[in-house]
This record gives C-alpha cells, sequence and structure tokens, in this order.
C-alpha cells in the first residue's frame, strides 16, 4: 500500500494552522473605566492557610459591595520562594494585578525589570498611608530612585519564643536576656538528666544547613539586636566586621561549641513544637500553629537576647511583606481601590484575628478597634510593642548572593568552629565585594 | 552525485522522514535550540527579567578566580572515585549471587531493585534521618553496641562518603540487573572448557567472567560516571552542600547561580566548562577501561 504523502502534508498543515489560529483568539477582557461591563483583578496572597483564609475572606466581602470590580484570588503558586516565582512571572508577563507577599529584600529585582508601578502616582497615597504610619517608617521603604513601589502591610518581628516548662525543669523562670544567660540556661538544659528519654533536651535548634535565608532567623536578627538597629550596608557599603558581627558569631560559636543546639536538620519535625527544644526564633505566625497543634503549651515570649552590658532598646528583623501593583496590570486605578481596601483598620484587625501576624500601623496599641483582640491575645501584644523597633533588609542589588556569603562564613565559624569569628567575617566581607565586582 | 543523494532518491518509501518529523521538532526545540541559547548565553549577564546584557568574555574571567567552582569540581570527583567502584564491585557481587540457584531468586531480584523506583527526594530524607548525629538510627545503633557516634553529615571529611554510600545503596539495583543480563550471554562453553582444563572458581572468575563481562562494566562506568556528575538531589536536600561546601556538587552550585541567585549568564559559562569536563573524564575512563572483548 503506498502512502499519498501530498495529501497527509495537506492534512498536517492544515491541522498546525487551525491550532495556531485558535490559539491567537484574544480573550481580553473589559477596558477601564468601563464600569458598566466591569473588570476582574486577579490577587496573590501567600500560600500558607492562614493568609489564603484572610484572602478568601476579604475577596468576598469585597466582590459582594463591588460588582464592577471583581477580584479573582490566587495564593502564590508553588516554588522555592515567593521571588523566584514572583521573577518568573514578570519574566513571563503573568503577574497578577496585586500580591500581598512582597519581601522588600526582593523589590531591586522587580523594580529593574519594570514589574512594578510606583504607587505614589496616585493622589491620595500620602494621604492613605500619613493615617496609618508616620512618615519616618514610610519612608524606610522608599525605593533608591525616590518612589514608593510597595505599601508596608504586616510585620512578624523575630522574637524569642520559649517553653516555660523546660525552663522550670532546669530551675529557672525568667527567659535569659543576654548571652551569657542564654547559655548558663542552655547548659543546665543539657545537664538535666534523661537517659531515660528517648529525645534529647536542647536550648534551641536551627538549621544547619547553609540556606541564605536561615541567615534572616538567627544571625541577621541577633546582629541588628546587638548593634542596636544596624543592617548590613552603611551608605551603601557592606559593613559587617565590627565588634557587634563578631559578638554575635562568637555567641553561636559558644552556643554550638557547648552543645546547647543540635548538630541536626529534622525533616517535618518541629522539635520546638514538640518540647524538645526550650528556645525558638520566629515571629507571630507561631502562635497560630502553637495554638493548633499544642494547646496546652506553656508559651513565652520575650526580645532576642543581646551581649551583655547592652543598653537601650532591643531592635530584630521585622520580616516585613508589603502590598504591591504590578505594571502588567490593565486596570491600575482599580488595583489601587483594592489595595486602599485590603490596609483599612476593620481589614488589619482582621489580620490579626486570622494570622496573628502584625500590621504595619502606629496606632494597634492605642486603637480601640484592636483593644478586645489583644485582650483576648495577650501574647500578641509583645510582637506589637516590638514592631516600632525592627528593621527589614538593606534594598540591595544580590541580597540573596550576599547572604549566602554570609551563611558559609557562619557555618565555619558559629557551627563548625573552624574560623575565628573575626576571620569569618573579613572572609564574608571579601566575597560580598567579590560579588559585587563581577556583577556590575 | 554524492552518495547522499542517491540514497534519497533510492528512497522509495518518502513517509520515512514524516514520521521521524516529530523527533526532529522536539530535538530543535529541545535540545539544539537550548543548547545555542546556552553558548550565546555565555557572553551575557542576564537575570531573565532585564534585557541580556553583553559582556564579552567576564563570565569565563570570573570562573576562574571562582574557588568555588573548582571545590565544587573538586568535591564531585571525590564522589566518583568512592560511587563508582563501590557501585560496580557491589552490583557485580549480588550480580554473582543472584545468578545462582537460590532459593527466592525472583524475590531478591524485585527487591535489590526497589530503591531505584523509589523517589530520589524520599530516599534522601529517609536517609537524612538515619544519618541524623544526634537522634539517628545508624548512631542509636552504634551507641547501643558502646560506640561512638559517626558525625556522618557534619564532618566535612565523611559527610561526601556518607552521600557515596547512600547513592550507591539507591542505584545499585539497576547495575545488578545489567550485570545479570551480562551474565546471562556469557556462553556456558567457556565455563566447560575451563573445567576440564581443571581451573578452580576464582579462575573462571578472572579469566573468563570478568573478560566477557567488559563491555557491561564499561555501560556501568560510563552511566556510573554521567549520573554520578549530575549529583543534586542529595546534597540539596540533605546538606544545602555543607558542611562547609564539602557536599558541594557542581550541579549544585549551578543550580544556585541560576535559580537563586539569577546569573544566567555565569550559570551557562558553569555549564559549559563542566560538560566538557565530563567529556574529557569519559574520553580517559573509555582509553583506560575498555578491552578487546573475547568473541
Amino acid at each position: 500500500m503506498t502512502i499519498d504523502i501530498k495529501r497527509i502534508y495537506c492534512a498536517v498543515i492544515t491541522i498546525v494552522l487551525l491550532l495556531v489560529l485558535s490559539g491567537c483568539n484574544d480573550s481580553q477582557e473589559f477596558e477601564a473605566g468601563d464600569t458598566n461591563r466591569g473588570v476582574t483583578l486577579t490577587y496573590w496572597p501567600a500560600p500558607n492557610p492562614q493568609e489564603i483564609e484572610l484572602a478568601d475572606s476579604l475577596v468576598r466581602y469585597w466582590n459582594d459591595r463591588n460588582p464592577h470590580i471583581q477580584v479573582r484570588m490566587q495564593p502564590i503558586p508553588v516554588g522555592q520562594s515567593t521571588e523566584e516565582v514572583l521573577l518568573a512571572a514578570i519574566a513571563a508577563g503573568t503577574t497578577p494585578d496585586v500580591c500581598s507577599n512582597i519581601w522588600p529584600g526582593g523589590l531591586h529585582d522587580y523594580i529593574d525589570a519594570g514589574g512594578l508601578i510606583p504607587l505614589d502616582r496616585f493622589d491620595d497615597f500620602f494621604t492613605v498611608l500619613d493615617e496609618r504610619m508616620p512618615r519616618d517608617i514610610l519612608d524606610a521603604f522608599r525605593s533608591a530612585e525616590g518612589h514608593y513601589y510597595q505599601v508596608p502591610w504586616k510585620t512578624n518581628p523575630v522574637m524569642m519564643l520559649y517553653n516555660k516548662d523546660i525552663l522550670r525543669i532546669a530551675g529557672y523562670t525568667d527567659p535569659p536576656a543576654t548571652y551569657s544567660e542564654y547559655i548558663e540556661i542552655g547548659k543546665a538544659i543539657r545537664d538535666i538528666d534523661r537517659s531515660g528519654s528517648r529525645h534529647g533536651l536542647w536550648m534551641g535548634q536551627r538549621d544547619i544547613r547553609p540556606i541564605w535565608w536561615q541567615r534572616l532567623f538567627d544571625f541577621y536578627p541577633f546582629y541588628i539586636a546587638a548593634s542596636g538597629g544596624r543592617t548590613l550596608f552603611q551608605d551603601g557599603e557592606i559593613d559587617i566586621v565590627n565588634e557587634y558581627a563578631e559578638k554575635v558569631l562568637d555567641f553561636f560559636q559558644q552556643v554550638y561549641k557547648e552543645q546547647l543546639f543540635p548538630r541536626t536538620f529534622t525533616h517535618g519535625r518541629d522539635l520546638f513544637l514538640q518540647g524538645n527544644v526550650a528556645t525558638n526564633f520566629a515571629g507571630s505566625w507561631q502562635i497560630a500553629t502553637i495554638r493548633r497543634y499544642a494547646p496546652d503549651f506553656a508559651l513565652g515570649i520575650a526580645p532576642i537576647p543581646v551581649p551583655d552590658g547592652y543598653e537601650g532598646p532591643v531592635y530584630t528583623y521585622g520580616d516585613y511583606k508589603n502590598i504591591s501593583i504590578f505594571s502588567t496590570t490593565r486596570y491600575p486605578e482599580e488595583a489601587w481601590e483594592f489595595v486602599k481596601f485590603l490596609i483599612e483598620a476593620r481589614h488589619d484587625l482582621l489580620l490579626l484575628e486570622i494570622t496573628d501576624q502584625i500590621p504595619v500601623r502606629d496606632d494597634l496599641l492605642r486603637n480601640e478597634l484592636f483593644a478586645e483582640y489583644f485582650e483576648r491575645n495577650p501574647e500578641i501584644i509583645h510582637f506589637a510593642e516590638q514592631a516600632p523597633y525592627t528593621r527589614g533588609v538593606d534594598e540591595i542589588f544580590d541580597l540573596q548572593e550576599i547572604f549566602d556569603a554570609i551563611s558559609q562564613e557562619y557555618e565555619a565559624s558559629a557551627i563548625y568552629n573552624r574560623k575565628e569569628p573575626l576571620q569569618a567575617l573579613r572572609d564574608a566581607e571579601r566575597r560580598i565585594q567579590l560579588i559585587k565586582a563581577w556583577n556590575r | 552525485m554524492s552518495i547522499f543523494q542517491n540514497r534519497i532518491r533510492q528512497t522509495r518509501d518518502r513517509g520515512a522522514y514524516f514520521f521521524i518529523a516529530p523527533y526532529a521538532v522536539f530535538f530543535m526545540l529541545f535540545v539544539a535550540y537550548p543548547l545555542i541559547f546556552s553558548i550565546i548565553l555565555i557572553f551575557h549577564r542576564w537575570n531573565i527579567v532585564t534585557p541580556m546584557e553583553w559582556i564579552g568574555l567576564r563570565n569565563l574571567e570570573r570562573l576562574v578566580q571562582d574557588a568555588l567552582f573548582f571545590k565544587a569540581i573538586g568535591n564531585t570527583l571525590i564522589f566518583l572515585s568512592i560511587h563508582i567502584p563501590l557501585q560496580v564491585a557491589v552490583a557485580l557481587f549480588f550480580a554473582l549471587l543472584l545468578n545462582s540457584k537460590i532459593q527466592f531468586r525472583g524475590f531478591f531480584r524485585s527487591v535489590y531493585f526497589f530503591p531505584v523506583i523509589v523517589s530520589g527526594v524520599v530516599v534522601t530524607i529517609l536517609w537524612q534521618q538515619l544519618y541524623s548525629y544526634d537522634e539517628g538510627l545508624l548512631n542509636t545503633m552504634l551507641n547501643a553496641a558502646g560506640l561512638k557516634s559517626v558525625p556522618w553529615l557534619v564532618d566535612p571529611s565523611i559527610a561526601m562518603p556518607s552521600i557515596a554510600l547512600m547513592a550507591t545503596w539507591k542505584n545499585v539495583g539497576l547495575y545488578i540487573i545489567l550485570f545479570l543480563v551480562g551474565l546471562q550471554t556469557i556462553p556456558r562453553q567457556l565455563y566447560e572448557a575451563a573445567d576440564m582444563d581443571g581451573a578452580s572458581n576464582w579462575n573462571k572468575f578472572y579469566h573468563v567472567t570478568l573478560p566477557m563481562l567488559n563491555p557491561t562494566v564499561v555501560l556501568i562506568f560510563i552511566l556510573s560516571t554521567i549520573g554520578g556528575f549530575s549529583l543534586f538531589i542529595e546534597p540539596y536536600v540533605m546538606t544545602g552542600g555543607g558542611p562547609m561546601n564539602s557536599t558541594l556538587s557542581a550541579m549544585l552550585y549551578i543550580y544556585n547561580q541560576a535559580f537563586t541567585f539569577n546569573h544566567m549568564g555565569y550559570a551557562a559559562a558553569l555549564g559549559f566548562v563542566f560538560a566538557l569536563i565530563i567529556f574529557g573524564v569519559v574520553i580517559v575512563q573509555r582509553k583506560f577501561i575498555e578491552r578487546e572483548s573475547y568473541s
């Protein structure tokens, strides 16, 4: 049997053309301002259960009252990190209209790519934000070229959560406030007789793998605390070879040398929640987890320990997450209306109620609207009081690679005691300067 | 008229080109195009979201100064130097056992293959728990026997051998199957002739089995080498490249540069150099281990 090749070729070409033409269908929706026909915005909240629940409530409320500006909520697609997902979306042109999980450390890349719109283009931007926070706090989120691409939404001040029961077994009631107190209590816990028990007891636990963002929950908040609020860069130059960073590294080196932290990484097990670890450095998001999975947990909250002799307020890293509007939006005015809705005071209350995370507003502890929530949740007051004493990350290119360099030296010095802290800091600074030279 | 043109003209059924067209399209889109684009990327700075910027040889200049990349290459070679001989020896040992007349031979052949089909991430997480210094099963057993804990993944000199051991356990089943196939193709007459000459078991193994298995050994060496050079999941999940970059593999380093730090051009340069290294190693390997096999 011979095959009529010409007919087969014609059939294939026809099919391909049909497929191509069908893909060219313009499914564009309505134009801005055409309120008779309405618009649909896409909103990406963080992909954790509490924030999805919050977003769902807010979007339903909004959609009921705004039939001409509908919002479609979609949790941020799964990825190694939100920053990687957003960068990929910017590259592909598939960004949402609004996202409420913007980490300030990633903003530089998004702005560089032209992925965001400056929010101060809206006439009422400063009016709205001045009602929420003082201008000096807002200015901390202004980009180097003078515009505002993010609305500060919530913060998770990293504090020391501790297990009162473990401290009590070790003979202590007050949490440690200084490095020497922390090590003293840690040694007492280490020396508790556990011969009859399957699991050890530890003062704390950190991921020992050199992953860059892990330093946001140990080295970096401790550095901010020890230095009275400094970040890694001063006047655009890296500045970590100083006494504060040296004290922090020395502290963690002592902690591992004295075997107060295990040199183990446990997948899927939270040793703090299980009651095997006395302290954990985390934000208020952990409160909801503890309530759900360990309701009898005897929880205490205290500021990050500081070097002996430190005076003044204790600062920490505030894991800010902000709201931005992407440049692919076809409805910027409508998107801004939705953003203003998200940051209304009654919705900040909902943020507290559902996620236990702290809205960035300066009247949190004065406003009657929040009084009843704090009465029911006194532990969150600690985080609210800490919020004014937080620092974010520097708005610098290559921040992840810089933290990676710090992570490598932290590992070598603190965890494995292969380098003196000062040498580790010098090596970190050298590599960071190389990174900046390579990438310019 | 060239030979090729003659052959075209002689082909009666031109439908053959129609049937290879899909793969040709696939090859162009997913192999040739990315390869050419990667080579172009070597001379550019690109983070996906901003336009590509021509920088000439700067990526290669950086590579030459990048001590961490060479450390990653060295780590990968350490992994291979342990993993390949171990894998070949263990696979051959079990293949010889499974080729003999033992009870439940079929069951054992299946069981040894199971780790091959289990997800690499799952196996890595399981072994991470086994290797845990403080509460892992291995150290618990050692302590129960009165021995000290071994810092499997927390000592820079032991971490990579530990990963090699785990990788051997995971993949040996595949090579057992390959050796079994090789063993079963050895003509029985050779063993009969050796028996008639009074050869011992060791003599038969050394003078008959091993030479006849040479093509299989070459295949396994090459597959293990290529597989070993793509070491990624284990350090990524287990150790993050630590302790102190001792388990940082070349693939993990390239991945970090590309997808964690968005240095696509530099990652392309690293990948290109790494590919040349793999090519060179495989060429050298074939030269030294390939022998004429007896027909």
